[in-house]
């Protein structure tokens, strides 16, 4: 784990990151780790960005990541974030590889979300009422998209459900849209 | 007051069959289930005749005791065969089941019925979780699971991952959906704390069976409170009371009835099996434990004259809150059916008419 300032122009964003393999870069309300980083950790560079409640413009956010060598990631925005993560995919598609939308709020209505080309998974926990209208509307109106319920989870799916969070956006981010194909064997016994 | 009659499918074997659950299959004589088949839509077609509002079919595997391991098959074949019954499916053993296929057979079922089904979701009794090598450790919270599913299969419009404890799938998108919309009425079907809350949640109703009226009462009342502190008030409707009823012309008829009834537990199994799954299965009646395992035949808790039974069915009706009564009317697994025709007959002409209004 390592943690440090990213100069954006404007001024610094705080990051902390966890994790060896393709980038996942997460919008995160508070830089910290959480156990749903590390276990993503297995299979990413994690780094997680310290995003304030007003977002993030997106110049700050690919900039800011230019300077850490990271050209081409794949993206985790949460709730309050999710905006963000949306500007940051629609103005840098071709740096962004996979969109991961967790317990999606109010959408920006300036969002072009027909115009995302990305694989984008919507995930809505189930004791989240809040979520699934704003993930059916992202679903209808992106491309690619994917709508995910995590059982059991309110609106903190990854504190909530850390295995289940990370299984899920790791399976997402690897495959894509594959990720619906299953990898899990049922052989019992060779 | 709305009354279902349970259909509990009766084979008659030819020969005695021994009781331990599960039965030896070598057993079975396949005239005796094809006539029990065909049985049953016949009693079902005088059933309907009678006045019933519902029949109700369940979920047994491994024993004659009960012979519809697929309650959707037998309500499939019902729904075919007969016009004004509403199917009563109490219920698919959520547990050890596909809850995706569930919903999309209840879906496909209450399409071919138009609508004359209702849903009574459950756990299953003990035995069950040994049918399809289920740990009974992990049923409650399968069911608890399963449940939700089936309830968001059949309503979310747009196609979804469900990401679990105890079930995975990549994508849900079921056709058909249920003809009555948002779904079939549903209840979740028990007495314990996780079932009442799971309904109130949901705002489904709830289904108790057997036990004496102030036992089911605490379900109910912990049902009824969890209903209010999530906003909303169960109609009578919402709440079944599954019973064993046996009326004859006098109560002394009735008490000799019951006593010639063999004390012989449902799905018995070996005792080392028995005592090994109660350590494992905890079951309670809102909250307060219970016994995991039946020890003799259920309880009969409306029995004598039709006057007697009349009156047992309006403190039912007052104590355990129920605006459904669910009846066996003989004991599932008996050989001789004539009883059960009396009862039936008695039952419609002289109680059915005085509790309708309840």
């Amino acid at each position: 784990m390592s943690e440090g300032w990213l100069g954006t122009g404007g001024g610094r964003l705080r990051y902390v990151e966890t994790g060896d393999g393709p980038a996942l870069v997460h919008l995160a309300a508070t830089g910290e780790l959480t156990p749903a980083h590390t276990l993503l950790g297995r299979r990413f560079r994690v780094i997680v960005l310290d995003t304030p409640e007003r977002g993030l413009a997106p110049s700050a956010v690919l900039g800011g990541l230019a300077t850490l060598g990271v050209e081409r990631f794949s993206l985790l925005g949460s709730a309050m974030t999710v905006n963000t993560a949306l500007d940051v995919a629609l103005a840098a598609p071709e740096r962004v590889l996979g969109l991961v939308l967790e317990s999606p709020r109010s959408i920006g209505a300036g969002a072009d979300l027909a115009a995302l080309g990305m694989a984008t998974c919507l995930l809505c926990g189930t004791l989240d009422a809040e979520a699934a209208p704003a993930a059916r509307r992202c679903a209808a109106l992106i491309p690619n998209a994917h709508l995910v319920f995590v059982y059991a989870a309110g609106r903190t799916i990854a504190h909530d459900r850390p295995e289940a969070f990370a299984e899920v956006v790791g399976d997402f981010l690897e495959r894509h849209e594959a990720f619906v194909i299953s990898r899990a064997t049922t052989v019992i016994h060779p | 007051m709305k009354v279902s009659f349970f259909e509990t499918v009766r084979y008659v074997p030819p020969t005695a069959l021994p009781s331990e659950w599960p039965v030896a299959s070598g057993a079975y004589d396949r005239e005796a289930g094809a006539r029990a088949y065909d049985a049953m839509i016949e009693r079902l077609r005088y059933v309907e005749q009678l006045g019933f509002d519902w029949v109700s079919v369940s979920e047994h595997h491994y024993s004659p005791r009960i012979l519809s391991p697929s309650p959707m098959l037998a309500a499939a074949f019902i729904a075919a065969r007969l016009t004004r019954l509403t199917i009563a499916l109490l219920g698919p053993i959520v547990a050890h089941s596909n809850p995706v296929r569930v919903a999309e057979e209840l879906a496909m079922l209450d399409t071919l019925a138009r609508g004359r089904l209702v849903v009574g979701l459950l756990r299953g009794t003990a035995n069950e979780a040994l049918t399809y090598d289920l740990n009974p450790q992990e049923s409650r919270e399968r069911t608890d699971e399963g449940m939700e599913l089936i309830l968001k299969a059949w309503t979310e419009p747009t196609p979804f991952a469900w990401q679990g404890r105890h079930f995975q799938y990549r994508q849900v998108s079921i056709w058909p959906r249920p003809w009555q919309q948002p779904h079939p009425p549903t209840y979740a079907l028990g007495t314990s704390r996780e079932a009442c809350e799971f309904a109130a949640r949901h705002r489904l109703g709830c289904g108790v069976s057997y036990g004496p009226f102030e036992v089911m009462a605490k379900a109910t009342r912990h049902y009824r409170e969890a209903c209010a502190r999530h906003g909303w008030e169960p109609t009578p409707e919402q709440i079944i009371y599954r019973a064993n009823m046996i009326v004859a012309d006098t109560d002394e008829d009735a008490h000799a009835i019951l006593r010639a009834q063999p004390n012989q537990a449902p799905f018995a199994m070996r005792a080392g099996v028995r005592d090994a799954v109660a350590t494992l299965d905890a079951r309670n009646i809102a909250g307060e434990k219970r016994p995991t395992i039946q020890a003799g035949a259920l309880p009969t808790t409306f029995i004598g004259s039709p006057d007697t039974v009349v009156e047992q069915v309006r403190r039912a009706r007052e104590v355990i809150g129920a605006g459904v009564l669910d009846l066996s009317l003989h004991p599932p697994g008996a050989r001789d059916l004539e009883p059960l025709t009396r009862a039936l007959d008695l039952f419609a002409t002289k109680v059915l008419p005085r509790i309708r209004d309840l």
